[in-house]
């Protein structure tokens, strides 16, 4: 324990959690607005916690027989919960082996780390209660603390769970300390659990341990990820800085715990709120300042680097200086000026700017008052990028310059990080304290599944790469195409002659891939959206297939108001092109042929597809997502094949009011899924796979006990004799670990098609890792698989490949993409729904691709 | 093996419905064969029901209206004639539980609309919210730029709150003691209702307007008519149509001129409008410029007089008189070959103001409904969706054959 935090525990008076915190009411409450600062870190991930301690139910129990502690605990560790989850011993077929065998193995290196401990390890779980009670945590870590008994052992202590790694004598420990006010406090230490290893808590412990860890080689925790302030990478013509960092955890995987990295940035400018109000008040002149300060500054997320921790800026304070006093918790007046220098040190030098004003995020969900903290403009640096940063090009290229690292780059910070753990002492003694020890880095095998054929009309491509194959089909013509008779093209009188040179092309190219179009009807409007719909509204009739709108800005209410109406309102397949796109010299033909594939799939026409061995297999894709406007509606989008080539869709999107993102909506969809199958092919599917996006942390028993029942329930109501057979696999795009191949030395991405099923897979799940998409610059990530239900009792060489080739089928892009098609067919609509419609679309157009 | 079963029709899955309800009644069914006789009578009921194809209704109404002599003409003469008000006040966002203030009202408008005449008054206004929560300003600067956009502070067009509450009752105007209900949308109750108690506070005018939802309304018109309860998916789906989004004269002059779409006076107007085009007309009135924005179809040109027609056939070497677009201009036929216009010489045609010939409006819509229905489909397009489980073709098809 530094001696630092020793001297703050002494009495709440310097307790740093009130540092930038004012409270507009003297709230009772007894703990402190931020929990961790320092010391506190340790208990960092029991935020929340606490509370649960004073429950005395547990008598000791040996291993964790049921996690209560992890769910009755804390809310951002929710990664914890999806751990006591086990699929795989439901699942007969890959019970003792779910691992694949076809393919060409390839040698990987990952970001894994191994962490060795001896075989008897063991967390030893103990209760603390205090007489008389505490209610400062930091007062209660600092009492225990200074005991010589616990000072040279690991430890953990949140306030009233304290895990050791070695035992004390006594089952039940009593202690004595006095306070600096001279009252003598009672701690009995009373032991209640001992943990294995393999325990979910023990993970989390482990997690503690690393934080520290990182903490001690000087990085900082800002969100989850710990941040390297100390050698930024500077770009000076944005006045932008990157502070490097990583994305730690430490979990259980195949066989045994693996501590993983990955490489992470945080973009800071380099400039002071206070700064950029002074270049904004030369620019603007007073009159206006207070306004346009407002307006650009509302809403920023700002870094204070006296503690390295971030705000968000709710609101500015033009009434209050720096040398205005504010209440500290004890109840003493100070002013910030003073504040700042007694706590950090730091001179403020300007006294007349205005505060800033942050609303905490409240720790619980109770109906406390919120609690404000006023920032001082001079030093809060400004983090992220706007959007007017996002969209300029240069400045993005050149973080992505920084921020893209390669593999071989990749690796070699892996390998400094570790290096650095294994060298600083500090982090080395906390390691050996609890008995750890810092292994080598993983490597493995992984099998690349064959390349895929993709198959058009009269040919059979083998394209060169499966991450582009425009050229290879560019003769080629597609496999079905409805063709265009009556459709209106609506421009504006600047865009009209654009319009024509593109229309010409479009026909051109429409013509070679077999998609006949005719010619349209050109409609002129002026230039704002209520033209456009109100020429949409006179002119479209039944007999009107495609509407395609010319825009002439990327204004979103353009868009937004044609795809509203067109596709809920009024039921027609759009397609609105920006007019920008259309001047781009020498691109119109790439750019006519993807518009002239995204029309065919609108209109019901299928473009490629691969070989599926599988006769009578329907695959779903499900995906979640938060409408833009009202937030406290799910938008849920749901895309099923109904034919056995798996080239037509049937997809659907339903808005539910719920907070949770778990679908409740999805027998409806089902049920109309199947009924559509049953119309084309006059039989029920004999296997149906659901891939399933959008899954957060620690809802995988959600998902298990709610989703996957309404799909079973649908599919069971759909036929009285033989029902079909369902696998729900969960798909994440994001997960920790990459793979590297190792060639001439150096390291390189991993091919297409290499799947990973083993040591970096879980043990508890049937789950595999692919990769299906390419990275020109930069490292590729993997996408992760969970199959959560099977009865299609399928190989899982047969599942990987079935979800491998399904990654072919995105008719918005010829080349193979990161998720399985019906995923990302899911995801455009949720996508299209959540920010344009915010409605259901019509049923009429469920057959067809009209969100491409 | 594929499972081979014979192809099912909807009288099967109604009848499979069924079965456990005979079941509970005591009847001997084991399978649906079994069940069939006992079926047949109610399987004629639900299919003629109104409510299964409301979009149909409103060409039928016009064509031969069969409800109209079983229901009394007084009835509906007072139903017609009555005055309703729709309301709606806008806040910048709704701030969280615990705080005192839950809105800050920013915009208010409300509209006098009877079936019969429709929109008979509109009143607007835009409210000085007061002071904002310290703390808050993001969040409702948020609130306000992803819908109506009004600026939280320094808006010199905001009303003090007590006058915008004096002349809301003035405009109501009630007679003396007798308040008439105001409705809004059950969304937006909550926040209605809460800004008006706030605003009655601050200006000490205590009367209490009897706040009800829009969703009722409807309801309570439809039973009236029809003596049955519509489904609440057609109510909300009769309310929330994107079509008169940009309707002139619609939104208040402020969020025209910025042409912003989230305004209230245009939820008010939106509401009437909707009301009245799909059930004013089930009461066989004929829609006005007070019910609907007729002038948008009626002549469009003038609202855009820069809307040109351009037939791309033009480019086509051998243009056959039947092209496929035959049907979209033939009444433009003439006036086309008259005005051969710069580059365009035969094939466009751009009307002014003062041309004689107005657009495809939906006034000539309804005049000759009765007799042709030729173009019915145009202003029956926001009807379709109101059936949303009818096929687009089938849908159509319904429509000629109802002609």
């Amino acid at each position: 324990m530094s001696g630092r935090a020793r001297v703050k525990a002494r009495g709440i008076a310097r307790s740093p959690s009130a540092t930038e915190v004012r409270r507009i009411q003297a709230s009772p409450l007894p703990r402190s607005v931020d929990l961790s600062n320092n010391e506190a870190s340790s208990s960092n991930g029991f935020l929340g916690t606490s509370r649960i301690s004073t429950n005395d139910k547990y008598g000791i129990s040996s291993g964790d027989a049921g996690s209560t502690f992890m769910e009755r605990g804390v809310k951002n560790k929710q990664d914890f919960m999806d751990l006591s989850i086990c699929t795989r011993e439901k699942l007969a077929h890959v019970r003792n082996c779910k691992t694949g065998s076809s393919g060409i193995p390839v040698k990987l290196v990952t970001n894994l780390f191994n962490l060795d401990f001896p075989q008897d390890w063991q967390l030893y779980q103990y209760h603390v209660t205090y007489i008389p009670d505490l209610a400062s945590r930091r007062l209660r870590i600092a009492l225990l603390y200074s005991h010589s008994e616990l000072s040279n052992k690991a430890k953990a202590f949140d306030g009233a769970i304290l895990f050791l790694s070695q035992k004390l004598e006594e089952k039940v420990t009593e202690l004595s300390s006095e306070t600096r006010r001279g009252e003598t406090v009672k701690m009995t230490i009373t032991l209640k659990r001992e943990l294995p290893s393999s325990s979910p808590v023990c993970i989390q412990v482990f997690n503690i341990i690393f934080r520290k860890i990182l903490k001690k080689l000087s990085m900082y925790q800002i969100g989850r990820n710990f941040y390297n302030p100390s050698e930024p990478m500077e770009i000076p013509q944005h006045k932008l800085s990157l502070w490097p960092g990583f994305a730690i955890s430490v979990s259980y995987f195949e066989r045994k715990l693996l501590f993983s990295a990955d490489v992470s940035y945080k973009v800071l400018r380099n400039e002071t709120v206070l700064e950029f109000m002074t270049a904004l008040c030369q620019r603007t002149g007073l009159s206006c300042f207070t306004q346009t300060c407002e307006k650009q500054l509302i809403g920023l997320i700002v870094l204070t680097r006296y503690n390295n921790r971030t705000y968000s800026i709710d609101d500015i304070d033009w009434s209050v200086k720096p040398t205005h006093t504010f209440q500290k918790r004890d109840g003493t007046e100070i002013t910030y000026v003073d504040y700042y220098k007694q706590q950090y040190d730091i001179t403020v030098s300007d006294l007349n700017q205005p505060m800033l004003v942050s609303l905490l995020k409240k720790k619980r969900n109770d109906n406390s008052e919120a609690q404000l903290a006023h920032l001082i403009p001079e030093l809060c640096f400004l983090t992220g990028l706007t959007d007017q940063a996002t969209s300029d090009f240069q400045l993005m290229k050149a973080v992505a310059e920084k921020t893209r690292l390669s593999p071989s780059g990749r690796q070699q910070r892996l390998a400094r990080l570790v290096d650095n753990i294994q060298r600083n002492t500090n982090a080395r003694f906390e390691l050996e304290t609890w008995g750890l020890h810092f292994g080598s880095q993983i490597s493995l095998t992984g099998r690349i599944v064959p390349s895929e054929k993709i198959l058009m009309q009269d040919h059979i491509c083998r394209p060169v790469s499966a991450a582009d194959w425009s050229k290879d089909i560019r003769t080629c013509k597609i496999l079905n195409a409805q063709s265009l008779n009556t459709w209106l093209i609506l421009c504006s009188d600047r865009t009209e002659y654009v319009a024509e040179s593109f229309l010409n092309c479009l026909r051109r190219v429409a013509g070679s891939m077999g998609f006949n179009v005719d010619y349209p009807k050109i409609i002129k409007v002026q230039e704002n959206p209520a033209a456009f719909i109100r020429a949409i509204q006179q002119y479209v009739d039944p007999d009107v297939q495609l509407v395609m709108c010319i825009l002439p800005s990327n204004q979103k209410t353009y868009y937004d108001s044609i795809k509203k109406y067109l596709s809920s309102d009024c039921p027609v397949p759009s397609q609105c092109v920006l007019a920008r796109t259309l001047n781009k010299q020498g691109m119109m033909m790439s750019i006519a042929t993807k518009i002239a594939m995204q029309m065919t799939c609108k209109l019901g026409g299928e473009l490629w597809a691969v070989e599926i061995p599988l006769k009578s297999l329907m695959v779903v894709g499900i995906d979640v997502c938060k409408d833009a406007l009202s937030k406290d509606v799910m938008v849920v989008g749901c895309v099923a094949s109904v034919n056995p080539r798996i080239t037509r869709w049937f997809s659907r999107c339903i808005l539910q009011r719920t907070m949770t993102d778990v679908a409740d909506c999805l027998k409806v969809f089902m049920t109309g899924a199947l009924n559509k199958w049953y119309k084309y092919n006059h039989d029920l599917p004999a296997r149906i796979i659901v891939y399933r996006a959008g899954v957060g942390d620690g809802q995988l028993k959600t998902l298990i006990e709610y989703e996957v029942p309404q799909l079973l329930s649908s599919v069971a109501e759909s036929s009285s004799n033989t029902s079909s057979r369902l696998s729900v696999i969960v798909v994440r795009k994001k997960c920790m670990p990459r793979f590297f191949t190792e060639m001439n030395r150096t390291v390189q991405n991993p091919p297409l098609g290499t799947v990973v099923d083993s040591e970096a897979t879980r043990n508890e799940w049937y789950d595999f890792y692919l990769i299906s998409q390419v990275a020109c610059r930069g490292t590729v990530s993997p996408t992760y698989y969970n199959v959560i239900y099977d009865d299609n009792g399928l190989k899982p060489d047969h599942m990987q490949r079935l979800t491998f080739k399904l990654c072919h089928l995105y008719y918005n892009w010829p080349g193979i993409v990161s998720v399985p098609a019906p995923c990302q067919y899911a995801h455009k609509l949720t996508f299209l729904v959540a920010q344009s419609i915010h409605k259901e679309p019509s049923l009429e157009l469920a057959n067809h691709l009209f969100y491409l | 093996m594929p499972n081979r079963k014979p192809s099912r029709n909807a009288y099967y899955f109604f009848v499979q419905e069924k079965i456990p309800e005979l079941r509970r009644r005591g009847l001997p069914v084991a399978r649906v064969a079994d069940a069939i006789p006992y079926c047949s009578a109610d399987w004629a009921k639900p299919v003629f029901t109104p409510l299964r194809r409301p979009g149909m209704l409103v060409p039928k109404q016009n064509v031969s209206p069969p409800d109209m002599s079983t229901l009394s003409l007084k009835g509906d003469q007072a139903l017609l004639g009555g005055i309703f008000y729709f309301l709606n006040i806008f806040s910048h966002g709704e701030l969280p539980p615990h705080c005192e203030q839950r809105f800050l009202p920013c915009e208010i408008g409300c509209v006098k609309y009877s079936l019969q005449e429709g929109i008979m008054a509109d009143f607007h206004s835009f409210i000085n919210p007061g002071e904002i929560p310290r703390g808050f300003r993001f969040h409702c600067q948020a609130a306000s730029d992803s819908s109506h956009k009004i600026p939280i502070s320094n808006f010199e067009r905001g009303h003090n709150q007590a006058t915008v509450l004096q002349n809301l009752y003035r405009f109501i105007h009630p007679n003396p003691g007798n308040w008439p209900p105001i409705y809004c949308k059950s969304d937006d109750r909550t926040r209605v209702n809460w800004c008006l108690k706030h605003m009655a506070k601050a200006s000490e005018i205590r009367q209490d307007l009897q706040l009800l939802t829009v969703e009722d309304l409807v309801v309570g018109i439809y039973q009236q008519k029809f003596l049955k309860e519509p489904s609440k998916t057609w109510i909300r789906s009769l309310l929330d149509v994107a079509m008169w989004d940009y309707s002139s004269n619609t939104r208040c002059k402020w969020h025209e001129e910025n042409d912003i779409l989230f305004c209230a006076l245009a939820v008010c107007k939106k509401i009437a409008y909707c009301i009245s085009n799909s059930l004013a007309t089930l009461f066989g009135i004929q829609l006005t410029e007070a019910h609907v924005p007729l002038q948008d179809y009626e002549a469009s040109n003038s609202v855009t007089p820069k809307m040109v027609v351009l037939d791309a056939g033009r480019y086509q070497k051998l243009r056959v008189g039947s092209s496929g677009f035959s049907h979209f201009n033939s009444s433009n036929e003439e006036q086309r070959s008259n005005t051969p216009i710069g580059d365009y010489p035969s094939r466009a045609k751009i009307s002014g103001q003062n041309s004689s010939v107005r657009g495809r409006g939906i006034t000539r819509l309804l005049e000759s409904i009765s007799n042709s229905s030729s173009n019915i489909h145009k202003f029956s397009n926001c009807d379709t969706s109101l059936s949303p489980y009818m096929s687009q073709k089938d849908g159509y098809k319904s429509f000629s054959s109802l002609s």
